[in-house]
């Protein structure tokens, strides 16, 4: 054991001691963090857009008004209270903000009635304007940013100009840009709703009978069934239910992640202990076994104190913060938090955690230990970072349907069992699935650690290379017989 | 009951595919001695080290440390110096000492310790501290010799230990090695350099194509050479008829004098009063001074010759089935 820890150690504090260890630490946060934002920054950024309607009257202006008002309906929702809106309930607020909307007043006088008044509700993105023109010529320099149309906010160049005919005549969006395409969706939308309308009142169906239908339309309760044991938490769906799916494909992006950033200074010591000649020093000091404990201990030592590192930081801004945090938002966080703590969920991600990084660690230590250089290496994890991508696909597929049957069945292959158990997890698949991937993951584990050891050996004891890997694979080719 | 043998080898065989490096290798390491093990590069020194060591498992044979199989436990009280040097780069000279002290099983203030007055020693002080890839090669090399010391092992194997060293610091490994001796340790060392066999070893184990040729002491492998006066003479005189009918059968003319071989039992007074009584007209009279590098050479071109005996044999013996 004593040599275990002196590898361990020798190798952990190698490793920690590079300037790429601190860039990932440092880095690593801050890019997650600016990835996680960037869809918000990216709504926050959108400049607010100006479009008109050319028709007779103003239907199709009023209703397309409407539907894009539905989106800061929706958001100011979840701005004045997070916990209801995502759990479907009810709540005092936003009954009273959906009471001031329905009785026409507008989104921000409707949350100052319920009380959130203190909410910050970002501009419309889109603002309609009257049309500058009528016809498709004299619009067309105010959409080129040619000439300019009036607005609350000074001059600006105008985004879109819906040409509305009468009768059934095809409807025309203009707009110089082509890949924005949200407000085209709601015109579509608009028209879908106004084509519903006209057609059930040629059919002698009031527009109030059609409120009627849709005020009637009965609620949707999502609820889920639960064993007996269970029966106390009640059967509706709450973030409580989904905050294990939310963590599960957390758990699999980290272990994702530490493999595919991590598992690399295996790989990287590896090549430099061959390619400095240390290892029949070591092997006369250390048994083979011992110093591959080491070193699979010392990356996962690296590992874990990047991801405790992240732990108390993030702890720390959780801290700095709470304070300015609404109730809601640390209740959310919280029980976020208690899902995830649970054994059912964590007991079988630390054990897919630790097993997948043992297989996969191994793997890339016997890789090490055939190349001489980097760039021989490369030849060698094309294939297998090919493979990695898989898992990553898979966490896709989970976030949309975790009981999809590719997941299960994608599960009981070894090199992707890590992930997908960890994914599948949440779903409660059968005990008996749960402990046979299990028991398939640790045989696997063993089998690789075993093969992994038998190449290393020959890597470091024989000299093995990356040609050697390639004379074996002929082996398998017909017609061609391997050194 | 006398204590085991540092390193014994018994009939030992390694092949790797249908190469074999080293064929029926016996030898025996005693405690305290210094074994210098000589042969040319190819010759199979370093698998026979590696096996020696455990590093590699024999096809045939036994190999036996300190009276027991090679392992982490029997490997404790040895020191090991590879042939091809490494060390990591990015360590200090110190902390590489110490590493490797404390995987044979010195504590880390003792393995510290011991690192500091062995750099001090060797004039490496300044640089314990300075990272390996900042040292030249030169002290890269005292480092990696040092590292195999520090544990104060009782057994030394030093794998051409003196390659890439220069001059001054040659001198200095050999002043390492008679101080390791006399501290107790038994030291073999593999070499192609002949000079520092002859300086430091009791015996010498010579190799050739995978087969040992030569397990002996110094003297004996002088012996084994045979013995010869070197006779100028002057006027082209035929020494060889003169000296033949003397008694003096194998004689060889190199350049301005000849090369006289004494027969068992005669001595170089024979030789020169031979010459003499002949009527030689002699201009020097010496008797050869018999160097390892000959005794190596000599050995050596007998084993090839031997091997191109058996290969032919081999080559035949298929003609004949065929």
């Amino acid at each position: 054991m004593r040599s275990i820890y002196l590898v361990a150690r020798r190798d952990y504090l190698g490793y920690v001691q590079a300037w790429g260890f601190w860039l990932g630490l440092l880095l690593t946060p801050i890019l997650m963090g600016v990835g996680m934002m960037a869809p918000t920054w990216a709504a926050a950024s959108q400049p607010t857009r100006y479009y008109t309607v050319i028709e007779n009257g103003t239907t199709f202006a009023d209703a397309l008004r409407s539907e894009i008002n539905q989106d800061r309906v929706s958001e100011a929702r979840l701005l004045l209270d997070p916990m209801a809106s995502m759990n479907d309930e009810e709540s005092e607020k936003l009954a009273t903000f959906d009471e001031a909307i329905d009785n026409g007043a507008s989104v921000e006088d409707a949350l100052d009635a319920a009380g959130g008044s203190q909410v910050q509700l970002p501009q419309s993105d889109f603002i309609f304007v009257d049309p500058p023109a009528t016809t498709e010529e004299g619009i067309q320099p105010y959409l080129l940013g040619e000439r300019q149309i009036q607005s609350e906010n000074g001059p600006q160049t105008l985004f879109a100009a819906i040409f509305v005919p009468d009768g059934d005549g095809e409807i025309e969006y203009w707009s110089e840009n082509i890949t924005a395409q949200s407000l085209l969706s709601k015109v579509r939308a608009t028209e879908r709703t106004l084509t519903e309308r006209r057609v059930f009142e040629e059919a002698g169906v009031s527009p109030r009978i059609l409120q009627e239908a849709d005020d009637r339309a009965r609620e949707i309760a999502e609820k889920r069934a639960r064993p007996p044991s269970a029966a106390e938490t009640g059967s509706a769906v709450t973030l409580a239910d989904r905050a294990p799916f939310f963590a599960a494909v957390l758990l699999a992006f980290l272990l994702w992640f530490l493999i595919f950033s991590v598992v690399n200074y295996l790989l990287m010591g590896t090549i430099e202990e061959r390619s400095n000649k240390i290892f029949d020093s070591l092997l006369t000091s250390v048994r083979l076994p011992h110093m591959l404990a080491g070193k699979l201990l010392a990356v996962l030592a690296v590992a874990l104190t990047l991801m405790g590192v992240w732990a108390i930081g993030a702890a720390i801004v959780a801290n700095m913060f709470s304070g300015a945090m609404p109730a809601d938002a640390r209740e959310m966080m919280f029980t976020v938090v208690a899902a995830v703590a649970k054994p059912g969920l964590i007991i079988p991600a630390v054990l897919s955690f630790v097993l997948g990084y043992l297989m996969y660690g191994a793997v890339f230590l016997a890789l090490g230990s055939l190349c001489d250089t980097i760039q021989e290496a490369q030849t060698l994890m094309t294939p297998l970072i090919v493979m990695l991508m898989v898992p990553m696909f898979m966490i896709v597929v989970a976030i949309s349907d975790a009981e999809s049957p590719i997941l299960s069945v994608m599960s009981w292959i070894p090199f992707f069992t890590p992930f997908l158990l960890i994914l599948r997890v949440p779903a409660q698949p059968p005990l008996w699935e749960v402990i046979g991937l299990l028991v398939m993951m640790v045989a696997a584990t063993l089998l690789v650690l075993w093969l992994a050891s038998r190449v290393y050996r020959a890597g470091a004891v024989h000299g093995a290379g990356v040609g050697d890997v390639g004379k074996w694979f002929t082996k398998f080719v017909p017609g061609k017989k391997g050194a | 009951m006398s204590a085991p043998m540092p390193l014994e080898m018994d009939a030992v065989t390694k092949r790797f595919g249908f190469f074999t490096a080293v064929r029926d290798l016996s030898l025996t390491v005693p405690q305290g001695s210094i074994v210098g093990f000589l042969g040319p590069n190819g010759a199979g020194k370093s698998t026979s080290l590696r096996m020696a060591l455990g590093v590699l498992s024999p096809d045939v044979g036994d190999v036996r440390l300190f009276g027991g199989p090679p392992n982490i436990e029997t490997l404790r009280q040895v020191g090991f110096l590879p042939e091809e040097r490494g060390l990591y780069k990015k360590m200090s000279p110190r902390a590489i000492i110490s590493y490797f002290a404390r995987l044979k099983g010195m504590s880390a203030s003792d393995s510290r310790k011991r690192a500091d007055r062995m750099l001090e020693q060797m004039g490496l002080g300044e640089f314990a501290r300075s990272r390996v890839s900042k040292l030249s090669k030169g002290m890269s090399q005292k480092v990696q010799i040092l590292a195999s010391l520090a544990h104060q092992p009782d057994f030394l194997i030093l794998d051409e230990p003196f390659s890439g060293l220069d001059p001054v610091n040659q001198q200095g490994l050999e002043d390492l090695i008679i101080e390791e001796h006399k501290r107790g340790a038994t030291i073999l060392f593999s070499t192609h350099v002949m000079e520092h066999a002859e300086r430091l070893c009791d015996s010498i184990v010579m190799m050739a194509r995978g087969r040992k040729v030569f397990d002996g002491t110094l003297n004996e492998a002088f012996g084994a050479l045979g013995r010869a006066v070197l006779i100028g003479v002057s006027d082209g005189f035929d020494l060889d008829a003169a000296m033949s009918a003397k008694g003096f059968g194998s004689n060889e003319l190199h350049g301005d004098h000849w090369r006289v071989s004494l027969p068992p039992g005669r001595d170089a007074q024979d030789a020169l009063r031979a010459a003499i009584d002949s009527g030689a007209p002699i201009t020097s009279f010496r008797p050869e001074e018999a160097r390892l590098r000959d005794v190596f050479v000599s050995l050596v071109s007998d084993a090839e010759a031997e091997d191109l005996r058996q290969s032919l044999a081999a080559d035949t013996a298929k003609e004949e089935a065929a």
